[in-house]
């Protein structure tokens, strides 16, 4: 009992060495996005505060050597890599591990080591509006998730939009493809459908209600303020759909 | 027949003494003051100290080797004040001063001193180590960087681990660099940083350039003779002023939804342009623009006063494409900084205000960013 007394009060005096500088309680996680025609490159910076690097870093040393070695590197990066979701226009893209780079044990364990992760994912062909959809739900108990998106190189894409919840955990990309073919109308039913149960998930019945008439509202020919009218129905304060904008 | 009385011809000769004395002072530039000082300060050097002053113009290393962390953990490179006498130490201030404005200097001398009550509060409540590293003052682990090892860095392009015995805090704990030669032609640089600072000026012909800066502070608010300082205290009122003056459509647009935990584009991320969100300047009343460009004014008005001037001529032609967001607490304690992320955006500029949430009230630990997209470390003018 008494040396564990002791154990805690060496573990505070540390912290307390380092709070005044140093990120404590919160992982870190900045991830920017590099929007290509027919790519998408996400590129993280992890930063383990110094108040839960230990436990982050005995989750990553599996064999509690005290060293992350390459193998170790390479299956955190893998648990990272299951903990994105990534769609476009509603169809999932699966990532692949372009690199992973961990900083010196010694560092991260002051909460100032930078895990560096990058990540490449093939788009599926789509028509010229598209919506990226990044969720990220690693260590999502302690995460201080930051999610952006370069400005693209390519002067055939034109960002639109961006919305995030609160914690920036969900980051969605919309953008406008020049040159891109539009889809043929069962395909593009289909990736509707498919955005939509996946909005449902995260925005509930309000605002999937509401943006699928705004859908139908842009396709069909019925009378725009017919649709209006049925849209300002559903009130966004009584459902709390705040994350459409 | 006399001309001139002698009286008068005695009286024009003062004159012309005086007036080809003065000639060298008027015709001083900025540049050729910095360049002066610069020169100054490197010949109150030794050649070992003035090595490890001096880096190649293309030391693209050294030229990223800045944080927001104390040089404890993450050495820079150069000479630090602490290892310098008080003649050399004289020396490297009287250049930092040249070359920034009286404001600009005075700002960073807040944030040095901040350090130094950072250092004061440590002492109160000593640190024990870890176990890790060697006690405090052993005498046998010199400070990082303190210029008689090899460069910072461990030769993989990381930088060494310090060990928690050596020192963190304190206004002696900044260093400074100069990349290139001295020069009021060719392009160099100087820098000078430490914990929550990081000045890289770019100095090319007459142009100066200060992006990427970053200043911090922690205590972001201290008394010093019971007066109370604010390093960032302006960054914080004129933007919640400005906060204030928009309408609700205005500000419908400036807040963002979303909670910002730090910098976006801080230490290490040159060269990264996001895409801009917030209310754009188009939108502003002229008063408004008005305000935006004082915020603006707080970072571009480090630099000396005709740089500073020829950067706002920039940012103020750049007005209507600039973008203003703010994310978190619209309202501040008065006398106490805001404890709100705001971001400034436009084509030749990125100014990130961002309050630390490390324990504590974020008010007192601010983190700032000044950059410039097309021009970071003067890249727009010097390159080939």
């Amino acid at each position: 009992m008494k040396s564990r007394l002791i154990v805690g009060c060496v573990i505070f005096l540390c912290f307390a060495r380092v709070v005044s500088a140093h990120r404590l309680d919160e992982y870190l996680q900045a991830t920017m996005l590099s929007v290509d025609k027919d790519h998408v490159q996400v590129s993280m910076r992890m930063i383990p505060g110094v108040a839960v690097s230990s436990s982050i870093i005995a989750g990553i040393d599996n064999n509690k050597d005290g060293v992350i070695s390459k193998a170790e590197q390479q299956a955190y990066a893998d648990r990272v890599l299951n903990d994105l979701l990534l769609t476009m226009n509603g169809e999932s893209v699966k990532p692949k591990l372009v690199s992973v780079d961990f900083p010196q044990v010694e560092l991260m364990r002051e909460g100032l080591g930078e895990i560096h992760i990058e990540l490449t994912a093939d788009l599926p062909q789509a028509g010229p509006n598209r919506r990226l959809i990044l969720e990220n739900h690693h260590q999502n108990g302690n995460a201080a998730y930051l999610v952006n998106c370069l400005v693209p190189r390519d002067r055939d894409i034109r960002i639109v939009g961006q919305n995030r919840n609160e914690v920036q955990s969900f980051y969605q990309l919309d953008y406008v493809q020049a040159g891109a073919r539009s889809d043929p109308p069962l395909r593009r039913w289909w990736t509707g459908v498919r955005a939509s149960i996946s909005a449902l998930g995260t925005f509930g019945f309000a605002s999937v209600f509401r943006l699928g008439m705004r859908l139908i509202c842009a396709r069909s020919s019925l009378p725009k303020h017919v649709v209006a009218k049925a849209i300002s129905k559903v009130r966004p304060d009584r459902f709390g759909s705040r994350h459409f904008s | 027949m006399k001309l001139f009385s002698t009286d008068a011809v005695r009286r024009m000769g003062v004159f012309a003494f005086i007036c080809l004395s003065l000639a060298p002072v008027v015709a001083q530039t900025p540049t050729s003051r910095i360049v002066g000082a610069a020169n100054k300060f490197l010949s109150t050097l030794s050649d070992k100290e003035r090595q490890s002053v001096l880096f190649s113009f293309d030391d693209e290393a050294q030229r990223a080797r800045w944080s927001n962390f104390p040089t404890g953990f993450i050495p820079r490179g150069g000479i630090s004040l602490k290892d310098m006498n008080s003649a050399q130490r004289s020396a490297a201030m009287a250049l930092v001063s040249t070359a920034l404005s009286r404001k600009g200097f005075e700002k960073v001398r807040q944030i040095m001193e901040g350090d130094e009550v950072n250092k004061v509060n440590e002492a109160k409540n000593p640190p024990r180590g870890n176990g890790n590293g060697p006690p405090p003052g052993d005498g046998k682990h010199p400070p990082p960087g303190s210029g008689n090892g090899p460069p910072p860095g461990n030769g993989d392009g990381r930088p060494r681990f310090a060990p928690l015995g050596a020192d963190l805090f304190g206004r002696d704990l900044y260093y400074i660099s100069i990349l290139g030669t001295p020069s009021e032609k060719t392009p160099w640089m100087l820098q000078f940083g430490g914990h929550h600072l990081a000045l890289n000026i770019t100095i090319a012909g007459e142009r100066g350039v200060l992006t990427p800066t970053l200043t911090g502070a922690q205590p972001a608010l201290y008394t010093i003779d019971g007066k109370t300082v604010r390093p960032l205290g302006q960054e914080s009122d004129k933007a919640f002023t400005l906060l204030q003056a928009l309408d609700d459509k205005q500000r419908k647009q400036a807040i963002l939804s979303y909670h910002l935990a730090d910098l976006v584009l801080g230490p290490g991320q040159d060269g990264k342009t996001i895409v801009p969100e917030g209310l754009k300047a188009s939108d502003m009343t002229e008063q408004q623009r008005t305000m935006l460009l004082d915020v603006i004014s707080e970072w571009a008005g480090i630099i000396h006063e005709s740089a500073a001037a020829a950067r706002m001529a920039q940012l103020k032609a750049d007005i209507n494409e600039t973008r203003f967001a703010w994310s978190g607490p619209t309202t501040v304690t008065p006398g106490k900084n805001i404890t709100a992320y705001y971001r400034i955006q436009g084509p030749h500029l990125v100014i990130e205000y961002a309050p630390q949430t490390l324990g504590g009230d974020p008010g007192l630990h601010v983190h700032t960013m000044y950059r410039d997209p097309s021009n970071d470390y003067g890249r727009g003018l010097t390159k080939q």
